[in-house]
Formats: structure tokens, sequence, C-alpha cells
């Protein structure tokens, strides 16, 4: 049988200002047909890019230096832009990342769906409507025909995906490339779109390209894996052996990485007194216009608390207010009800003197934006050192606590790589010998091999100093693996909190256990796990 | 377009025009120490100085001043001139509608070739063809109205001969002449306009070129014109609405010079006029006039793009 | 310091502004020992020379070199263009990042009246303003101080607000920071780049508006050897004289690119990117 997609030997490079740079090298790879290919690699793989070199998309500085991309036989390196027209969208269809921007904002969905089959297949526009219908309605859309005639904007992000996705079968090609279809969706919402591939994958025997950096989500939607790194596939395996026999370094560590809910990391247990505890707590989002005032609350009736060396992990998807309940904590936006904290009541933002600043201290999301990027490392960290009773001459043991070297002092932020301000980040945390740090999302934007490093460093900077952490996380199978008890919020309220081995019992919330159902542990391991 | 946006965007433009004859107000009559003096000039009796205080009723407190002449305007008065002893709104009106015709006709060429030539630089992005235009346009935004108006007053009217110097034509009396006489002031306006606005359609165009979305379409196997035009070109372009609305003003500014040195009888000349001559109630008028303008060249530019961008009708 | 020079003339365009506006503030500070032939020296004989031998760029209607008067002019617009640009930056950055801090409703009003304010256009407010303080290159460069100041109030409150939303200063909130060191330490530094650039790109507006009101009888008086107040003088001599014109309109054009191309340097340069 002739495979579908076959790529022998290709090697890709841009040229930039510093020179060529390789980003694939020596390139194999074959997909039979109906089968799923997924392949897996961290930023900077090159695996963005192999997929534009399918589709023939490529950067003008693009230039290729040798191989063969064979689909159905015929090698598109070369090919002709008029019949590589005809090949894409229909023979070859593409589900992209993120579907807010890859659907026009001004075009109605039933447009940018029907334009395919009126290309393609030929359709007029009313036979094309009709079976746009049909194809969402394939896609479990509920009233597609209302659906046809709304805009982007006006429809969630699953339903959005949905409608891609359905764009994608309707010309019914051979292969569909899947850029990383479910990374900017919810968790529950992402689980159900892999639902509904599998479905479509049995009703429509197409073969699949399913590209992303989350090595568990792919061996569980594709047949077999490939592994890429910096542009060399280091291994290839059917999907349940990767797992559990990886051939290469780099994919042992990839695996190792992985966040697995039954490997513990955390193994001791809490002290007996709270650190911090809140009360009915509200976060409000206050935007006061000039015609009245528009207040939101972000966090509703918060109850919880936190005690001396605990991890308590909070979980919940985006817009459930797990980031605000962090902002509340930490003074930077209104709340009401009460925080306790050493005996004392806080009840606005004013009670917050600096012992409390710093006992409780913050790390962020995102890498970019926490560091000030006019300051050196150095200043960043003396700030908190004088503010809290430190010293200056206290930076190099800092930085050492975070794994980087005394010279990275003299650094900027931008002069750093994500995993490395992030340490930065913690490390400032930390100038302040705080009680408590609030872990707000801090690995979501890091790969999973920086991120398995940082949470060590979490680890073994508790077991030092004996911090308690607030982990805010919408992974929960990383959570599962350091926290002590586990808070699950929904839309502003708390819907559960339990100690971590009861997620899995009877006394776990229905919206608990969806969202365990949504994060089933990474395929092909000993111990079963709910999913 | 739900009411409530379209309520708050009137309101709005009542402020803006409130805090606009505020503006033009203050500066005028209110703030000058001695507003007669500044009027009739240093050497002028103190009768006259007298007698033209009390006909601008300057002796009153300011408030009341600012009171009287507002309430005035909102019935539609303007004043009366001080040069020319005539009731100063018809005359102003008269040469709005000139300076809009000026500014219509420079808008439609403006767009007829910035368009264009922004959407050709976008997409033959880094050619020699968008070199080009750039540096022309880096040129042409760095030459002031007054010394392109002169230039093309030597090329064209002084050694080419093809256009009239100066002066203005009704199109109503003499089409052919009219436009004749029009042409060089709007291509004054035009070419800078045109060095302005085709340098943000490229920028926009760019951008929408390089979005998610054209990549989509693309990858989808659409036709190239399909891209072009359905997908690319209707991003692109919604925000040129805004930048001509902006460019209105930037205009209004231009024609107050490009009127004076083409002697086009339009409102900015009337703005010179008055400046010259020290006839406050001209002044006023006239630069509230061109203020106003431009305060509802936003808002109509405004309510047009909320019309075609669905997202900001719901807010 | 030297780090962002470096960084500016690596680009074509800051390497290009910045060599052209080497050489304006050379002629500015010069001056008069730069002009072959004294800029106010009259000669009738030489009356409406065209270029070439003793003028090399002409003469005016009054046998005036013009090339001397052309570099001496840049002494009179680049000080009042830099000035005025200055001032109105100035009062423009107060209001503009005293506005991001007060947020809220504060806000929103000072912008809508500013918006409002905007609805004149500038150089229609610079007109008015001259005709209150009487002409003069004095009183033009106070006038286009006050029509630049609400822009840059403008683009300093998205600045600030910009900045303001980011996490480090967020981080120095929850740490308990005063609003001095998050305005002084935190913000403004990071509010003082684009500033700049827009700044910049401001003072090419600002020569060309003082031109123009100079054109217009308003700024600089005769017989001041400013650009745009040579333009107006030689208009009535079109025909027999066009040097007259091109002349004084390139150096504006010069210097206003000269502004324009540094502007954009300064945007790649000042914005600190991913060395690695």
């Amino acid at each position: 049988m002739n495979p579908v997609l076959a790529i022998r030997g290709y090697t890709l490079e841009y040229e930039t200002a510093a020179g060529p740079r390789r980003v694939l090298d020596n390139v194999s790879l074959a997909i039979d047909p109906g089968e799923v290919l997924g392949l897996v690699g961290e930023s900077g793989s090159g695996k963005s890019s192999l997929a534009w070199a399918i589709m023939r998309h490529l950067p003008g500085n693009a230039r290729e230096r040798g191989g063969a991309i064979e689909f159905d036989g015929e090698n598109l390196v070369g090919m002709d832009r008029k019949r590589m027209a005809a090949i894409r969208g229909r023979r070859i269809g593409m589900v992209f990342q993120d579907p807010a921007t890859s659907l026009n904002p001004t075009l109605p969905l039933g447009r940018q769906l029907t334009e395919v089959l009126i290309r393609h297949r030929r359709l007029t526009r009313e036979a094309a409507w009709r079976e746009g219908i049909e194809l969402l309605r394939r896609v479990e859309l509920r009233e597609p025909e209302a659906l046809m005639r709304r805009y982007p904007h006006e429809v969630s992000g699953g339903e959005k995906q949905r409608v891609v996705i359905a764009t994608a079968f309707a010309c019914r090609p051979n292969l569909i490339i899947f850029d990383e279809p479910t990374t900017a969706l919810d968790v529950i919402t992402g689980a159900r779109i892999l639902e509904l591939f599998r479905r479509l994958r049995q009703e429509t025997d197409v073969a699949g390209l399913y590209i992303s950096h989350d090595l568990a989500l792919v061996a569980r939607v594709a047949d077999r894996v490939a592994v890429i790194e910096r542009g060399r596939i280091l291994e290839q395996a059917k999907a349940d052996q990767i797992f559990i026999a990886p051939t290469s370094d780099y994919t042992r560590r990839l695996v190792a990485a992985v966040p697995r809910p039954e490997r513990r990391l955390t193994r001791d247990r809490p002290g007996p007194s709270p650190v911090l505890a809140a009360r009915g707590l509200n976060v409000y989002y206050s935007r006061a216009r000039l015609f009245g005032r528009r207040e939101a609350t972000g966090a509703r009736q918060i109850s919880l608390q936190i005690r001396a060396g605990e991890i308590l992990g909070l979980v919940g998807e985006s817009g459930s207010g797990k980031s605000t309940i962090a902002r509340g904590l930490t003074g930077l936006a209104r709340f009401g009800g009460e925080i306790l904290f050493a005996g004392r009541r806080i009840a606005a933002r004013r009670d917050m003197d600096s012992g409390y600043r710093r006992a409780v201290q913050v790390v962020f999301q995102h890498p970019d934006s926490s560091l000030n990027p006019r300051h050196r490392v150095g200043e960043i960290l003396a700030r908190p050192l004088r503010l809290f009773g430190g010293s200056v001459g206290d930076i190099p043991r800092l930085l050492e606590q975070v794994r980087l070297s005394t010279e990275y002092a003299r650094r900027y932020p931008h002069q750093l790589s994500g995993g490395e301000k992030q340490r930065v980040a913690i490390a400032r945390a930390f100038a302040a010998k705080p009680q408590l740090v609030i872990c707000d999302e801090i690995t979501a934007s890091l790969d999973v091999s920086v991120q398995a490093a940082v949470i060590e460093l979490l680890l073994a900077l508790k077991a030092t100093h004996g911090t308690a952490y607030l982990f805010i996380t919408h992974d929960l199978n990383l959570v599962r693996q350091i926290a002590h008890r586990l808070a699950v919020m929904r839309q502003g309220e708390l819907v559960d909190l339990l100690p971590v081995d009861a997620l899995t019992s009877d006394r776990a919330h229905p919206y608990t256990r969806e969202l365990l159902a949504a994060s089933p542990a990474p395929v092909g391991q000993e111990t079963s796990s709910v999913g | 377009m739900s009411p409530r946006w379209f309520a708050r965007r009137c309101l709005l433009i009542g402020y803006t025009l409130l805090i606009v004859s505020l503006l033009v107000f203050a500066i005028t009559q209110a703030l000058p120490a001695d507003a007669a003096v500044m009027l009739l000039g240093e050497n002028a009796t103190p009768d006259a100085l007298a007698a033209v205080r009390v006909k601008l009723g300057l002796n009153d407190p300011v408030w009341q001043q600012y009171w009287h002449w507002l309430s005035a305007l909102l019935h539609g008065e303007f004043g009366i001139s001080m040069r020319t002893g005539q009731p100063v709104g018809p005359a102003m009106l008269l040469a709005l509608s000139r300076s809009l015709l000026l500014a219509a006709c420079s808008l439609a060429l403006m767009l007829a070739l910035a368009v264009p030539l922004g959407i050709v630089a976008a997409l033959r992005r880094g050619g020699p063809a968008d070199i080009g235009a750039s540096i022309v346009s880096y040129l042409g935004v760095s030459l002031p109205e007054f010394v392109t108006a002169t230039l093309l007053l030597i090329l064209l009217a002084d050694r080419l001969q093809w256009l009239p110097a100066t002066g203005y034509v009704p199109l109503s009396e003499n089409f052919t002449d009219g436009l004749r006489h029009l042409a060089l002031p709007v291509l004054t306006v035009s070419l800078i306009l045109i060095a302005h606005v085709s340098r943000m359609v490229r920028s926009e165009m760019v951008d929408v070129l390089h979005s998610d979305y054209v990549r989509a379409a693309r990858l989808k196997g659409l036709s190239g014109a399909a891209v072009l035009f359905r997908h690319a070109l209707r991003n692109a372009l919604m925000p040129v609405i805004t930048i001509v609305a902006l460019d209105v003003g930037y205009l209004l500014g231009g024609i107050i010079v490009v009127e004076e040195i083409f002697a086009l009888p339009g409102i900015g000349r009337q703005l010179i006029v008055a400046i010259e001559t020290r006839d406050l109630p001209a002044i006023q008028a006239s630069a509230l006039i061109m203020a106003a303008t431009y305060a509802v060249a936003n808002f109509l530019a405004d309510v047009a793009y909320a019309f075609l961008d669905r997202r900001i009708r719901y807010e | 310091m030297s780090d962002v020079l470096r960084r500016l003339l690596r680009t074509p365009q800051g390497a290009l502004g910045l060599a052209i506006l080497a050489i304006l503030v050379a002629v500015c500070l010069l001056g008069p020992l730069v002009a072959p032939v004294d800029p106010e020296k009259i000669d009738f004989l030489g009356r409406f020379n065209p270029p070439g031998g003793k003028f090399w760029l002409g003469a005016d209607q009054l046998g005036r070199d013009m090339l001397s008067r052309i570099l001496v002019g840049a002494r009179t617009t680049l000080p009042i263009a830099l000035a005025a640009t200055l001032l109105g930056t100035l009062s423009g950055a107060v209001i503009g990042t005293v506005s991001a801090y007060l947020g809220g409703r504060w806000d929103e009003a000072i912008m809508r009246t500013i918006d409002a304010v905007m609805a004149v256009p500038g150089l229609l407010l610079a007109l008015l303003i001259v005709n209150t303080l009487g002409k003069g290159s004095l009183n033009a460069m106070l006038a286009i101080a006050v029509a630049f100041a609400p822009g840059m109030a403008r683009v300093t409150r998205s600045v600030a607000l910009t900045v303001r939303q980011q996490d480090y200063v967020s981080a120095a909130i929850a740490r308990g920071e005063g609003s001095g060191w998050i305005v002084f330490r935190e913000m403004l530094p990071n509010v003082i780049a684009p500033v700049v650039i827009e700044t910049t790109i401001r003072v090419a507006f600002a020569v060309m508006l003082f031109a123009t009101l100079s054109f217009l009888g308003l700024g600089a008086q005769p017989p001041a050897p400013e650009w745009g107040l040579m333009i107006s003088e030689a208009r009535g001599y079109l025909h027999q004289a066009p040097w007259l014109i091109v002349g004084p309109g390139i150096a504006i054009a010069l210097t206003a690119i000269g502004f324009n191309l540094l502007g954009d340097g300064l945007r790649d340069a000042l914005n600190p990117r991913d060395e690695r």
C-alpha cells in the first residue's frame, strides 16, 4: 500500500541576518492511508515549519536544500502553483491552532465554509449552503442553519474550531494536517474536540498529521508518534510504545517530564497551623466609567485555608476566577469578605501591611512581562531584598538557589530565556523569605521539559524554606503530582475543595469529575487512572 | 446598531462641540487682556475703543459674554462682521460650501489613487516599486502644503501653462472653467493626502496579508483573487475610514493655506481675511465652523465604521 | 547611551537621519561662520541672479545670497521647532501620565476633553493663539506647543496605560511599593522610549507648522531669514526666480525628513530586542 504522504530526507533552511538557520534536517516520515501520525516537538523544533513545507506555504527566506515531499506519489517540492492550488484544501486539509484568528472576522461562518465547497467541489451557492448545514450537523453543532449566518465573534471557541474542522473535512481530503488544534481551547472543550476527531476518523478513514507539543495528548490521538528536536526526527514508534520504551535520550527526558498524576513528587505533609485563610472572599473587577460603574465579581464567596508548608492547588478553566483570587490575595484587586493572616483580620487593601506583603509573594504567568525590561536582574532582586530586610550581598545566594550563575545579575531580561526569566521571578519572590508563594499559572507558557525543571525547583525551595504554595493552573495532571489539596473553581465559585487522593472518589463534584475525564493520564503505564 | 451606543456617540459629539466653542471663545475673546485694543490696534482712540466694547458686549462678565454668544449661535446667528457690516453667517456658509467641494474632490482623488497604491505596495512588499513609493510618500509628508502648492504653481501654471494660477469660478457658471480653477488646489491637497494615506493603507494591508485568517484562506486552496478581494481587502479597508476621518482634520488645516495661495474664496480664506482685518465675529465663526465640520466628520466615520464592523455594534 | 547609538546607526533610517541632523545642528551652531556671504547684505546689482557664480543658490529680490540665508535660517527654525515640541511634549506628558494614573472616571473625562480639543485642527488652533498673542516667532512657538500638547497627552496616556498593565508593575504593587517608586522607577523608564520616538517625529511637524505660520505672516517677521517667510516673500517673483522657492523648500523638507528618519530609527534602537 502506498503511503499518502512520504517525506524523504527533507532539509529546510531559513536565511536570516545571522546566516542560514537549519530548521529541518534530513526529515523522513511516512503516513499510510487512514493512519494518524503524531509529531511531537517543543518550541523551536521545526514541527510547524514541516506543516508549512507540506502545504508549500513557506516564507520568502526559506531555502529547500534537498529531499522530497511525496503526496500520493507526486513530489510536492517544485510543483507548479496551479497544480498545488488544486491539492490544497481539496486533497490536503488543515486545521489551525487558534480558531479565533484563523477565521475571518468579517465573513459569516457559512460563507467561509461554503467557499471551499464552491471552489473545489464545484457546487452551486445553494447546494453548497445546504451541504454546509449538513457538515455542521456532522460536527455536532446545534442549530446549524442559524450558525451558518453567524460571525466568528458570536460563537464560542469550541464551536469555531468545529467549523474549522468541518471546513477541513468538507472536500473529503486524503490527508489533514492538525496544527495544535486544542491548545487554544479549554481543557473540557479540547477533550470534546478530540472525541469528535476520533469519531470523524472512523467515519471517513482520512489520514492525519497531528502536530503538538503535548506528548501525552498526541499519544492518545495518534497511531504512531514521531519525536522531533531541532529539526531532526529522533525516533518514531507506535503510540503506546513511546511512553513505555523511548529509545532516545531526549524522548526519555520528554516522557519523564510529562506530568503523571500517579507519580507523586510531594511526599511530606503540611504543618497544622494555617498561614493564610480566606473567609467569604469576593474579588471584584471594577471598571468605573464616566456614565455608571460597571462592576463584576470575578470570584464569589471563596473560603479556603492554606497551612504551613502546604501546596494547595487551584484549578479551573479560563474565566473560572482562579487568577482573580490571586489578585485579591495580593492586593491587586478590590475585595470584600476577609483574609485572615497571622491572627489578624484583613478586610481591605490598606490593611495589608509590610508584614503581610513580605509573607505573601506572587509569581506571574508571562515571563516576558513580569520582569521590568529596563532593569537588570541584579536590580530586580535587590529591591525586594532591601524592602524586606535582606541585603544586596544576598543576590548571589538567591541566584544560586534558582540554579542561575551569579553573572546573570548583570543581564537584562531580554537576554534570558523564558525558563530563566521565570527563575528570576521565583528568586524575586523568595528574596522576601515568604511563608506563602502564589504561583499564577507560572509554567503555562513554558515547554514541558522546562516546566518540569521549574516544578523541581519549586519543590526544592519548599524543602529548604518550608514555604507554602497556592499553585494555580489548568493542568490537572501537573497539580495532582504536587498538591496536598485541590480547590476546583468554576465561573467564579469554589466548587470543590478536597485532599488530592479524594479526587477520584465519589466525594468529588460532578464538574471535578468532568475535568478529570478531560485530562486522562498518559497512555502506556502500569497503574490505570480515571478516564 | 444598539441605541445605547448611538446615544452615547451623540452625547459625545455634543460635548465635543461644546468644548470647541469654549475653546474658540476663550482664545479669541476671553483670553486677550483687552480684546478691543487687539481688534482696533494700539492707536485707536478711547472713544472708538469704548464703542467697540459696547458693540461686542465686551464689558459684560466673561461667562455672560459666552452665554450670549453661544445662545446666538444656537439660533443660527453668527454675529455681524466688523469688516462688511453684514451678518457673518450666510457668507461663511457659502464659503464652507466651496471648501467642502474642494475637500470632496480632494478626498475622492485621494481615495482613487492612495488605496490602489497602498495595496500594490503591500503586495509587492520590499520590491523596487514599494521602496520607490515609500520614498516618494516620505517626501510627501515632509513638505508643508504651501511648499507643494507653490511648486505646483511654478510647474503647472507658470512653466507649462496648463492650468490657471489663481481664482475661482463657480461650477454652476462654467463647468470646465470651474474645474480648471479647482484643479491646482485639489491636486495640492490630494498629493499630501495620498502620501499619507497610501502609507497607512500599505501598512494595514501588510498586517492583514500576514494574518492567520488570510493564511488559512490561502491554505484552503482558494484562488488568489478570492483571497485578496474577499478576505484581505475587506479587513484592510475598514481602518481606512478612520484614517480618512482623521485626515479631514489635516485637510482643514491644509485648506487654509491652499485657499490663501490659490485665492479660493473658501472658509479658510475667510479665516485669514478675518485675522488680517481683525474681524472678531468672522474669526470666531470661521474657526467654529471648521472645527465643527471636523467633529461631524469624525462622528460620521465612527458610525460608518460601526456599521461595517459588526464587533463594535454589540458594545 | 552608546549602546542606543550603536543600534541606531545600524538601521539605514537611523544612520541617515542622524547624518542629516548632525549637519543641521552644525549649520545651526556655526551659523554665520559657514555662510559665504552676510545674509543680510543687500546687493541691488545682484538682484534675481540665478544660481551659479557668486551666488551658489541664487539671489533674492534684494540681492541677498540665498545659500547664506538658508543656512542662517536654520538658526531660527530649528531651535523654535525643538522648543515648541519639547514644551508641548512636557505639558502633554504630564497630563497624559496623570490621567493614566488616576484611571477610571477621571481618566475618561480627561481623555474625552482632550479628544474634543483635538477636534480643532492643529494649524487652526495655532492660528487662533497667535492671533491673540500677536505675531512673532516666540508667540508662534507657544502656539505650536499648545497645539501639540493634547496629541502628546493622548500618546503618553496610552503608553502609560499599557505599561501599567504589565505584570512587573503588578509585582511592584503586590510588594507594597509606593506610588512614587512605581511611577518613577518602574513605569517611567518604559514610558520614555515610545514618547521619545513620538517627540522626534513631532519635531518634523513643528518645523513644517512654524514654516507655515511664517508663510502666513504670523510667525517669524521680516527681515528674518526664515524658510517659510522666504517662500512667502518670493511668491510675487515666481516667474522670474523660481529658485527662491525651491531652495528654502528643500531645506524644510530635508529637516523634516531628517527628524522623521531619526524617529523611525529610534523605534528599532530603543526596543530591547531578544538578543540571544
